[in-house]
């Protein structure tokens, strides 16, 4: 493994330790409330619809067939939270790349280092990803074990399938903020726009059934791509995984050049 | 015989952060060998100078050789010691593993030379670094910059946070480099830092390099007072309108001047009566420095 690579991933170590622990329990408390669902189907369901007006029902997804695995399976993974999760610890590695250490001070040595800054940039997206998929396996086998265990029904393809496209919608957001940190060195503005990037994506995505100008908007929301094609129920979306793979390559690149072109630290 | 590539070239090498001016019009030539202070206070552009000189940051116009080559290409950076003057060491990573991450991307450093050179300026590498405190992250800095024996090393404000025992190991440590043949570029806020291990000083102020002096001709032309006793009264003519004394005071039997430069002439009029005392202050370049740095003061309020 690179040098750089291998010496971020060592920087990350704690946080993605924190991450990982705390996106595992997030997802195995979840999954494990699966048996009680299943027993009352008809009072949790109408709990669900009586519990949440209309509009946040649609925020959330629907919170339709949540008695069944892939519904549940939908409904408490992959809808909100762990996303939101997900994409939190994404974008705070994001920023550890280039605009956290920047801002300390210490990237000064490291731009000294005999390592080419475009090099530099993409061996810190490599841990990037290689840190986001620790997280994404590890939080992929407590669903596959724990669903298995509270008989969840649903194919161990299609939970693949979920995972990852979730996997790129976080490498996605982390990518946002690695970018717009390279580019201008601010880990504040590097967090609010990826930050407000989700929030924006997500709400236009949960929306776009009802508002026609959202439809149109959705093009550019990340969660489009990542929940259109349902994986849980459809398998795996190439099509709209690619996209995503292609949006983070894009932003990646355009990381690397534009942090090879500017002043560091000043 | 074939001049030997410069250290350093620059040709008006220009940084404007916006509209605010970091250097302007920098020529310099730093040659292999010499140990070179650069001078001038906080905020002047001497870190300006050095992080254009690491492509830290980018020049806004002119050009600047490092060892050869353009600062763009990373390679040469291997052969680099770097300093900075605001080292940010933190984390739970100790010491130690980080040097040894340093030395990896560098190519390497010989065997046991950390250790070496964290004995000889007492730094503990155990530790964490982000519970060293200033002293040592800077014991760490030095270390980092000295390890890998690099050709040209770059020192930001090397002293700072530095006791004096530590202060004075550091100095041997740049004077073996010199013996070496490496090249020194160091900063400094303070003549008095540098002006006994370098050979030619720089003085920046207000983003331009004002002077570029020989530190033993600066020490020639340095102001001293001197003192002459004899074993009787003095004529004053024998002294009067000497080469280079001024703010002659002759009293009885001793004499009292400053001397610019040589003091040859003083001597050879003094040899003709018999002198029983003389005193002779060590030349203070602190002076000299001060001049420059006044006569700048003046410029700006003539433009001003």
């Amino acid at each position: 493994m690179p040098m750089l690579v291998r010496k971020t991933l060592r920087d990350y170590r704690r946080a993605l330790i924190g991450w990982t622990i705390g996106i595992c329990v997030f997802t195995g408390l979840y999954t494990s409330f699966f048996p009680q669902m299943r027993e009352n189907p008809d009072f949790y369901n109408q709990a669900a619809l009586a519990k949440y007006p209309d509009s946040v029902r649609k925020l959330m997804g629907g919170l339709e067939n949540i008695s069944t695995g892939t519904g549940f399976l939908q409904a408490v993974v992959y809808q909100l939270f762990v996303p939101l999760l997900f994409i939190m610890c994404a974008v705070m590695l994001g920023n550890k790349a280039i605009a956290a250490p920047e801002e300390a001070g210490t990237l000064e040595l490291t731009v000294t280092l005999p390592v080419d800054r475009k090099r530099l940039v993409l061996e810190r997206f490599a841990a990037l990803a290689l840190g986001l998929l620790v997280v994404a396996v590890a939080s992929l086998a407590v669903v596959v074990v724990l669903g298995s265990a509270v008989g969840l029904g649903v194919p161990f393809g299609r939970i693949l399938a979920a995972h990852t496209g979730l996997y790129l919608l976080v490498l996605f957001f982390g990518t946002v903020a690695l970018t717009v940190g390279a580019a201008t060195g601010r880990k504040a503005l590097a967090m609010s726009v990826a930050g407000g990037y989700a929030v924006a994506g997500y709400v236009v995505n949960a929306m776009s059934a009802d508002v026609e100008v959202m439809r149109w908007l959705n093009n550019l929301s990340p969660f489009h791509y990542y929940s259109e094609g349902n994986p849980l129920v459809n398998g795996l979306q190439v099509g709209d995984d690619l996209v995503l793979l292609a949006a983070a390559a894009v932003l990646a690149l355009t990381a690397v050049l534009s942090f090879d072109r500017r002043d560091v630290g000043v | 015989m074939r001049r030997m590539t410069a250290v350093v070239e620059t040709e008006g090498l220009t940084k404007f952060y916006g509209k605010r001016r970091g250097l302007e019009d920098l020529t310099l030539e730093i040659r292999p060998g010499e140990v070179f202070g650069y001078l001038g206070p906080n905020g002047a552009g001497k870190t300006t100078t050095i992080r254009l000189l690491l492509d830290v940051i980018r020049p806004t116009r002119g050009s600047v050789r490092v060892l050869g080559v353009d600062p763009r290409e990373a390679g040469i950076r291997s052969r680099i010691g770097y300093l900075p003057g605001e080292l940010a060491l933190e984390g739970r990573e100790r010491a130690s593993e980080y040097l040894r991450f340093l030395a990896g991307v560098r190519g390497g450093v010989a065997k046991g030379r950390i250790e070496l050179l964290a004995e000889r300026l007492e730094a503990d590498l155990s530790v964490k670094m982000g519970q060293l405190s200033k002293g040592n992250k800077q014991k760490v800095g030095l270390i980092q910059a000295f390890m890998h024996d690099p050709e040209f090393l770059i020192l930001d404000e090397p002293t700072s946070g530095l006791d004096p025992l530590v202060q004075q190991e550091f100095l041997s440590m740049v004077r073996e480099a010199r013996t070496a043949g490496r090249t020194v570029l160091m900063s400094s806020h303070v003549l008095a830092e540098v002006e006994h291990v370098s050979d030619r000083v720089g003085i920046v102020r207000g983003g331009r390099l004002v002077a570029v002096e020989d530190v033993a001709a600066l020490r020639e032309k340095a102001v001293r007072r001197v003192e002459l006793h004899f074993d009787a009264p003095v004529p004053e003519e024998a002294f009067r309108d000497l080469p280079g004394v001024r703010d002659l005071k002759v009293e009885g039997a001793s004499v009292h001047c400053t001397i610019d430069g040589r003091p040859d002439a003083l001597i050879k009029a003094a040899a003709r009566f018999t002198v029983v005392h003389m005193v002779s202050a060590e030349p203070d370049l602190e002076e000299i420095f001060l001049t420059y740095y006044s006569e700048d003061v003046h410029h700006a309020h003539v433009g001003a």
